[in-house]
């Protein structure tokens, strides 16, 4: 079996492939722009997000993964779309010339790609869903979720108003899934036309900071939640939640919350296995006492550490985006001190793969 | 009329790896525009959603600082060259 890895960077993209699962081949792919995030769509063909703070966001598509082509076309927002002030205010440090002033809405980061039912969607910030049925040849808007009412009144998270997580239903084309950062979960049961928050129960201090959600398309309705502000089960599709943290490390958040705090949900489908990197407080987000380890949970219900093979003096994170599984027990995350580890046993062993690769804000897998 | 425009590093890849390319207009605004008809990849990274030139880009035209918001507008001469490149961060 042959597993592919995309890991985006603000410098680049690392590919890594190997036939074994314990040899790696490291290229490094679209120098100088910052990869955000990568897919695989259901004919084969590999794409790349890419943004830059002078440039803009654009992707790239590859059916080699060494050859890499831009495409014509990216999600934008139209010209009289108006934008968050909240968001402008979080992301001007780079906005030299005031040009966020003027109100506009702009695409400024593709944080998730995901494919399903013959279509590729796009997760973007300013928060925003875009999809396309022509392989990224055009993009369009998904107007039931970008013009909903009550966006105005959306607060963003410390990386600004992002839409970061999209989960679809394999059985159901109508429903589907989207995580906010800070502006909570959102599902639609008629194909896009009209959301619903699915934020119950679940401990909000302003907004719904949700990080990343999990779930099994094939069994869509459980849903495995990482929040800014603890970890949560669903059984029926998001309409309630309940707390889910029995044997992962509960720690003092900012507004005196107690709770796991962390970023990557991830499930292996054959077998079910949830996994997650708890880092301890969100006021020092790095793992508890230095010793980097994942949680996996294999019944739905508890939690297990999993250290073997992982450092015990780790004093970085684990964005959302940095964890995988290639569903052939295969789970990757990497660290923003740019460690890579891979596990081929659900991850009861660990190896580091690859080092010094700059802050990783993306890890895909594909097995090939 | 015809003037080069080079292109910053990371843009060159969409043009073939050139360095420099030509293009007609009157202006830096319709030189770009003229770039991104024949190559739309490269007009994605020109011109943000409203239209504008991306605002953390610049050009150096007759060793002059020429600012975005100034851009559109700057008038060119036949056989002109400009730099474009972008607003400077970091330390």
């Amino acid at each position: 079996m042959s597993v592919a890895l995309i890991v985006g960077t603000p410098k680049g993209a690392a590919v890594l492939q190997s036939k074994d699962g314990r040899t790696w081949n490291e290229e490094f792919v679209l120098r100088g722009w910052p990869v955000t995030a990568s897919a695989r769509d259901d004919r084969g063909r590999y794409y790349a997000a890419v943004n830059s703070p002078n440039f803009g966001v654009a992707l790239f598509a590859s059916d080699d993964l060494r050859s890499w082509k831009q495409l014509d076309s990216a999600p934008r927002y139209r010209p009289e779309d108006r934008g968050n002030p909240e968001h402008h205010r979080l992301v001007a440090r780079m906005d030299f010339e005031g040009k966020l002033k003027g109100g506009g809405r702009f695409v400024d980061q593709i944080w998730t790609l995901h494919p399903a039912h013959g279509a590729l969607y796009a997760g973007v910030s300013e928060a925003g869903l875009f999809v396309t049925h022509d392989r990224g040849e055009s993009w369009e808007p998904v107007e039931g979720f970008n013009e909903q009412p009550g966006r105005e009144s959306w607060a963003p998270g410390f990386g600004g108003l992002g839409l970061h997580t999209i989960l679809t239903d394999a059985r159901n084309p109508k429903r589907m899934w989207v995580g906010i950062s800070a502006a909570g979960f959102f599902r639609t049961d008629d194909g896009g036309k009209t959301w619903t928050r699915k934020d119950k129960d679940v401990h909000a201090f302003g907004g719904n900071c949700v990080h990343h959600v999990a779930h099994d398309p094939d069994n869509a309705d459980v849903l495995f939640r990482q929040e800014h502000f603890g970890v949560y089960r669903s059984d029926d599709g998001g309409d309630n939640w309940r707390v889910l943290e029995d044997g992962l490390p509960v720690t003092d958040m900012s507004d005196g919350h107690r709770c796991v705090f962390g970023f990557p949900m991830v499930m292996d489908r054959g077998s079910k296995a949830v996994f997650a990197v708890p880092l301890d407080g969100d006021f020092q987000r790095f793992p508890r006492d230095g010793q980097l380890a994942v949680y996996r949970n294999t019944d739905g219900e508890h939690w297990q550490r999993l250290t073997n093979g992982l450092p015990g003096n780790c004093f970085a994170g684990v964005l959302r985006g940095a964890m995988a599984a290639d569903q052939q027990k295969g789970i990757y995350f990497a660290t923003t001190s740019g460690a890579l580890y891979a596990s081929a046993d659900l991850g009861e062993s660990w190896r580091e793969i690859a080092v010094g690769l700059p802050r990783v804000l993306s890890v895909d897998a594909y097995v090939q | 009329m015809s003037v080069r425009v080079q292109l910053p590093p990371l843009l060159r890849g969409l043009a073939g790896g050139e360095r420099w390319v030509s293009a007609e207009g009157r202006s830096i605004g319709a030189v770009l525009a003229e770039l991104g008809r024949r190559n739309p990849a490269l007009a994605l990274h020109f011109f943000d959603e409203q239209g504008a030139i991306r605002h953390n880009i610049a050009f150096v035209h007759e060793g002059r600082i020429v600012r975005a918001k100034d851009a559109a507008a700057h008038g060119l001469a036949a056989g002109d060259e400009i730099v474009m490149t972008n607003m400077l961060a970091g330390g």
